[in-house]
């Protein structure tokens, strides 16, 4: 059986269904922020082809992590960053079986779309038209530690932070620059996209940028695994990758 | 002194009290029974109620005037008023309450009534230093008294100042109402149930009934002398007859 | 990012003093008018007074975000006319926990005001006091006692002040980092210790403002 073809997928998808528990389940799944509109699609379709109700927690990562270590009730983890999976990983709360990094992502700068700026590098963020830069926690969201690493290695990261507002999640950053509190903000390309209010003003280039993954793993001690099972089959199916590619993930080999 | 209330209304919980009289004598009564709406006359003299209709005015100067539109301020009447409590301001020593009204005063206008001149006559010497809550009743009155006077009012009301007294403190600050009467010269309106204080205080009486005045005159034409409420509390040897079961 | 304990305590500590400073006249003022006087629509102020009390904080927040943002109604006045920015300052800080402790001091302070018998402010007229004279003289140092509660809760308050002040000042360390707001964080960087430092600051600095306040009552009460 190739699992690679588009029709085999979908019969899997249906024989698991059919499969399942014939009494309509729960699924919980923590997701990252920035996946929002991309996983809302994949629930609805989820919840339509199986009857199951796909609860999402979305959140910064880190939060998603510190409340699964706390024993809060998840199914399924799909991080922002390998660090938070990893952490899991050692607090022995994944299946390891179950982990695959499933998508990439590129850092962006984004301004309001009415706004003056004209950004020709993230240097220009250092310079005194830029008074209030928004990224997400840089000590602990996925979104803000790319930011950091990245302006790190290129030197530019004291004089960012002084005139930074961290927010708790990235999407938090991007309603910063949405609502005009800060002139511009470093998100990630998809969250860019999904705003009719914020315009890419550079796109950091993958080259330079930071090594941006997503992974995805069973929780270990989850209440329905055989839900969390099927959902990612969903994700890393043809149409899984067909929805994230469609709202500007990248996806990984 | 000459007081001019006309056409006064003033409406009250289940009547109107009206009034429109003219008050020169040094001290006038208001007579009645709890209720009648003489606390309230008082208050809108003073300045501290407004009345549906009518005009009040002092020695020519309009206080109040509904019609006209014209209202002075309690501050500016130059009305000094006395309730039923003495109403002491208890965060301030008996010096600092009489002195109240002397903070008002521009330095450069000579003071109408001397401070001395009041502790003297009201024997407040000793308690000048004491705070409120140290003083008996007969002393708070007189304290209250004596803030009053020494705002040098054009005309002092008083609203039931022995009501809260027993019977022996009545007839110790009594001949205090009658010294500020004689001394001071200040004219005074004084509210009271009581027949007796009509008597002994007062030159001119207006009974009110249910808001109206029904009988005006000087009290030896409105009381007459009745015995003296009949029990008293026997003192020893007392040769009277007591109280017996079947009374 | 670490921060400076006593960087930390003392901007929390001048936040909520200069909160409450700015509180102290409106809200005086406000109470004394709710105590005394009657007025078309006073019903409507009174519950528009008491609701950051019971709205929850991210939601005062909001709209203070909304108001005082840059494109708010406020908020763009002020940086277009003035020059001021507002958010993400400590300027949000101290309006944020200004607006959260009003209704405390305004509710504590009207109890005290309407415990002060109307007849000892009408003396004091007669007696030649204007109407401001009279509240100097005589009702504000008779309701001292409440409104010196008042204004106490109203900076307990304004100490622990963290719903609002996230949504409207953000964690920004050195500039907007409150008390409560170096918990949250060290909680969420999984700093334990440092949480734990934060916290015994908090309930040390909440303590003694209590315990100040209830030696004035009883000072003034005596």
């Amino acid at each position: 059986m190739n699992l690679r073809r588009p029709a085999t997928q979908c019969l899997l998808l249906l024989a698991l269904a059919a499969t399942g528990s014939a009494v309509a389940a729960e699924l919980n799944v923590f997701a990252a922020a920035s996946l929002s509109d991309a996983l809302q699609v994949l629930a609805a379709t989820y919840q339509k082809a199986t009857g199951d109700t796909v609860h999402l927690n979305l959140a910064a990562s880190s939060t998603l992590a510190r409340q699964i270590k706390a024993g809060a009730p998840a199914d399924l983890f799909f991080s922002a960053d390998e660090a938070k999976m990893d952490d899991l990983a050692r607090a022995g709360l994944i299946v390891p079986a179950t982990r695959r990094s499933l998508l990439g992502n590129t850092l962006v700068i984004v301004v309001a779309t009415d706004s003056a700026l004209a950004l020709k590098s993230a240097a220009d963020l250092t310079g005194p038209l830029v008074r209030r830069v928004a990224i997400a926690e840089p000590a602990t969201v996925p979104a803000g530690i790319y930011a950091r690493d990245y302006l790190q290695k290129r030197g530019w990261w004291t004089a960012v932070l002084a005139k930074a507002v961290s927010t708790e999640n990235v999407r938090g950053a991007l309603a910063a620059v949405e609502s005009g509190n800060a002139d511009a903000g470093i998100v990630y390309k998809t969250d860019a996209l999904i705003s009719r209010t914020v315009r890419v003003a550079y796109e950091i280039p993958a080259a330079d940028g930071p090594r941006i993954s997503y992974p995805v793993a069973l929780v270990k001690d989850a209440r329905n695994p055989a839900g969390a099972a099927r959902f990612l089959t969903l994700l890393t199916s043809a149409e899984g990758r067909a929805v994230f590619a469609s709202y500007g993930f990248v996806p990984q080999p | 002194m000459s007081l001019e209330i006309a056409r006064l209304r003033l409406p009250l919980a289940s009547f109107a009290l009206e009034l429109d009289a003219r008050l020169d004598a040094p001290v006038t009564g208001l007579f009645g029974a709890s209720g009648a709406g003489k606390t309230s006359l008082l208050e809108t003299v003073a300045g501290l109620r407004r009345p549906a209709d009518g005009r009040i005015s002092l020695d020519g100067t309009v206080l109040t005037d509904s019609a006209a539109r014209i209202f002075r301020p309690p501050e500016r009447r130059g009305v000094g008023f006395v309730p039923q409590d003495s109403a002491l301001f208890t965060h301030l020593d008996v010096r600092a309450n009489l002195c109240y009204s002397q903070r008002m005063r521009h330095p450069a206008t000579p003071p109408g009534i001397s401070y001395e001149h009041v502790c003297d006559v009201l024997n407040l010497g000793s308690l000048v230093a004491r705070r409120i809550g140290s003083l008996s009743g007969g002393e708070r009155q007189r304290v209250a008294f004596g803030r009053a006077l020494l705002a040098a009012p054009r005309l002092l009301l008083l609203d039931e100042p022995l009501a809260s007294l027993d019977r022996e403190l009545k007839d110790q600050i009594l001949p205090y109402l009658k010294l500020i009467r004689d001394e001071f010269k200040i004219p005074m309106l004084l509210v009271s149930h009581s027949a007796d204080e009509m008597v002994a205080l007062c030159d001119d009486v207006l009974v009110l009934e249910r808001g109206r005045c029904v009988r005006r005159g000087p009290p030896a034409g409105l009381f007459v002398v009745s015995p003296r409420p009949h029990h008293e509390l026997a003192k020893p040897d007392d040769p009277r007859p007591l109280v017996s079961g079947s009374d | 990012m670490s921060s400076d304990l006593w960087q930390v305590t003392w901007f929390t500590t001048w936040v909520a003093v200069t909160g409450t400073l700015v509180i102290l006249p409106p809200g005086l003022a406000l109470a004394w008018l709710l105590a005394r006087r009657q007025w078309p629509g006073k019903s409507l102020v009174e519950t528009l007074v008491a609701l950051p009390l019971v709205i929850p904080p991210v939601a005062t927040g909001l709209i203070l975000l909304h108001l005082f943002g840059r494109r708010g109604l406020l908020g763009h006045w002020l940086e277009h006319t003035l020059g001021i920015e507002v958010v993400f300052t400590w300027k949000a800080v101290v309006i944020a926990t200004a607006v959260m402790s009003f209704p405390l001091l305004v509710r504590t302070a009207r109890v005290a005001f309407e415990n002060v018998s109307p007849r000892v402010e009408h003396v004091a007229r007669t007696l030649g006091a204007g109407p401001w004279r009279v509240f100097w003289t005589i009702t504000l140092p008779l309701a001292r006692p409440g409104v010196i509660a008042g204004a106490v809760l109203a900076f307990a308050r304004a100490l622990g002040e963290f719903g609002a002040t996230v949504m409207v000042a953000g964690f920004i360390p050195g500039k907007t980092e409150t008390l409560s707001l170096s918990i949250y964080h060290s909680v969420e960087l999984g700093r334990d210790g440092e949480a734990a430092a934060f916290l015994a600051v908090s309930v040390a600095l909440a303590f003694v403002a209590v315990w100040c306040s209830e030696r004035l009552l009883r000072r003034t009460a005596a």
